[in-house]
């Protein structure tokens, strides 16, 4: 039969390290022409400390999808202070993808992100403003309806207090209920606004 | 204590929130059968009623919350030809289209995992074995991986109960497995033909050495990881799969609410994720 | 029956589109990224309209009429994208991506449904 069977240690490849994986070595490799080491020098620098300055640079130059999934993935798992800064600062790409990629990671770093939580907030980018509510979605802080409310009765841009309504109907509670209530009266030319204020107020008020 | 009721609200509210974190839709007739089980969690959580279940759900840092709920929510037992459009998917599809990009003749290399009690790779051995016309032209190494030793030892002795060969043809059953009390016991031949392997996915070192693979299934195991772990899966996956490998996820699984890296590949009898070929 | 798929990460959006569209008789599916979407049009076949979102996660707008606009095997359906951003480069670059009406957000319903009536070809421009 043409079912062959290896053992494990055949199985597994256990060929030297081409590479070295000392962390100089790696922040070089980062760079490299081929895809794939620069994907396994992003995925080992994991550990190295002071690292994320370095992916961070290369993020923001990168072309391929796959180093830059493997990229946001490290700064994610590391977490600290200068990955956040980085993502933060990916938010105001003119790169569409790196932005949303910037997003979604900054979504799986609730606690790291949510000190500059008021900042991004007010920031006087409407879209930096819509992509931080967006990012409220996978906060636990207990600001996060107070915030929420705050935009719906005062930010001047329609789509900011459209995503933030968005929210309120999965978060909301009768607390934001009277600012629902204003919301539609701040945008009575909008129906989508309308539309979705009562649907966040259906699901508050229905227990 | 008051019977605790889902409303309607509530209900569209979770609904939701649980399609968007993990792509599984539930339509209105399945009303009851969510209701049921949010209703056990509540009370199993002690949370006294939805709303505090709910927000419990959302904000939880470890995430366990909703993993056992997505458990409770979907049907996870084992057994013989669970899923058998993939495996005709495997060999209608998916081989034909490796066999006539490969260059070489170096053995077609699958990886199934998790592994768990053996019953999908001795499944992929068996269809490959009876319903692959080109078995005998070439060579397939079978690994599969798993986290837990136990059950890997479970896999390689190959003893199963009625429930998990009920899915059999008769005539495969009689042919590959032996009858021992109340139990089946697969044949030598296939379980020299599966290569059992403990692997951690996430521990990089683990699955340093796991590359060159024309084929991945991993079904029913990345819906019950975290976002992030499950992007580091793919990660994974995607390093060690060939350019043009494909990958198999369970049946409501997606890579929509796991990463962009895969492209998505409809054959006759499935939809399936390909490592793109210009990839390196 | 005519078939629109809506593809935008916010809930409410995709329930606000679904609730003026079925009303006007079409049926309408949803998906919550470029990713989804693209399995769905594989999985229950081509769409006859596809109103898209930019920003979503996963895969944006752009990504996901790129993919669409690259296979043979779907039917090349018009798109309407839709966007918060009103930029003229933003428009270009969606209707370089296949786009063929891009909307700024937020949408109102008239608006909505005369685009898809004339991608539909049920109403002359």
């Amino acid at each position: 039969m043409a079912l062959v069977k290896k053992t494990t240690s055949e199985v597994v490849d256990h060929e030297e390290r081409k590479r070295k994986r000392d962390c100089g070595s790696l922040a070089h490799q980062l760079c490299d022409p081929d895809p794939a080491t620069r994907r396994w020098a992003a995925r080992d620098l994991a550990d190295c400390p002071e690292a994320s300055s370095v992916l961070v640079k290369q993020l923001r130059r990168e072309m391929d999808a796959s180093v830059r999934e493997i990229i946001l993935t490290t700064l994610t798992q590391r977490g600290d202070e200068e990955a956040v800064a980085g993502l933060i600062e990916c938010l105001r790409s003119e790169d569409a993808s790196l932005r949303n990629e910037a997003l979604e990671a900054m979504k799986l770093l609730p606690a790291e992100v949510a000190p500059i939580m008021g900042g991004l907030l007010s920031d006087p980018d409407p879209d930096v403003r819509i992509f931080a509510v967006n990012v409220l979605e996978s906060l636990r802080h207990g600001k996060v309806e107070e915030w929420l409310k705050e935009v719906i009765e005062s930010d001047p841009h329609v789509n900011v207090c459209a995503t933030a309504v968005d929210l309120l109907g999965e978060v909301g509670t009768p607390f934001s209920r009277e600012a629902l209530e204003n919301l539609k009266a701040r945008f009575p030319d909008q129906p989508y606004i309308r539309f979705a204020a009562d649907i966040a107020l259906k699901r508050i008020l229905a227990n | 204590m008051a019977e605790l009721n889902i409303s309607k609200e509530d209900f569209l509210k979770f609904r939701e929130f649980f399609y968007r974190k993990t792509g599984i839709q539930f339509d209105d007739s399945k009303r009851y059968f969510v209701d049921r089980r949010l209703i056990e969690r509540v009370e199993a959580t002690d949370s006294g009623c939805f709303r505090n279940y709910f927000m419990m759900l959302r904000f939880e840092a470890s995430g366990d919350e909703i993993q056992t709920l997505t458990n409770l929510m979907t049907v996870n037992e084992t057994y013989f030809f669970r899923e058998e459009y993939q495996f005709q998917c495997l060999i209608n599809s998916i081989l034909p289209e490796l066999v006539q990009h490969k260059k070489d003749k170096s053995p077609i290399r699958i990886w199934s995992m998790p592994s768990s009690s053996g019953e999908e790779p001795y499944s992929i051995a068996m269809y490959l074995l009876e319903y692959w016309a080109c078995i005998n032209q070439w060579d397939v190494e079978i690994i599969s991986s798993d986290i837990d030793t136990k059950i890997l030892n479970q896999a390689r002795r190959g003893s199963y109960s009625q429930r998990s060969v009920g899915n059999l043809p008769k005539s495969l059953l009689t042919k590959y497995f032996t009858p021992s009390g109340s139990e089946y016991q697969i044949c030598e031949d296939l379980r020299q033909a599966v290569e059992f392997t403990r692997v951690n996915l996430m521990n990089a070192a683990d699955v340093r050495g796991y590359r060159g693979f024309d084929v991945i299934f991993c079904r029913n195991l990345l819906i019950y990881f975290d976002d992030l772990s499950r992007r580091q899966a793919a990660d994974t996956f995607y390093d060690a799969l060939h350019p043009g490998g494909f990958l198999c996820l369970g049946h409501s699984e997606s890579m929509s609410r796991i990463s962009s890296l895969y492209k998505a590949r409809k054959f006759p009898d499935s939809v399936v994720y390909q490592k793109p070929t210009e990839a390196s | 029956m005519k078939r629109i798929l809506i593809v935008d990460d916010a809930a409410t959006v995709r329930m606000y589109y679904r609730f003026i569209l079925e009303e006007a008789g079409y049926l309408v599916m949803e998906a919550v990224n470029g990713i989804e979407a693209m399995e769905k049009s594989l999985q229950e076949g081509s769409f006859d309209l596809y109103i898209v979102d930019v920003n979503m996660p996963k895969q944006d707008g752009y990504g996901f009429l790129s993919d669409l606009r690259g296979r043979e095997e779907l039917l090349q359906a018009p798109a309407l994208m839709v966007s918060t951003e009103s930029a003229p480069h933003d428009r270009t670059r969606a209707y370089a991506a296949g786009a063929s009406i891009y909307l700024v957000k937020p949408v109102k319903p008239e608006e909505l449904l005369l685009n898809c009536q004339l991608l539909l070809g049920e109403v002359r421009p």
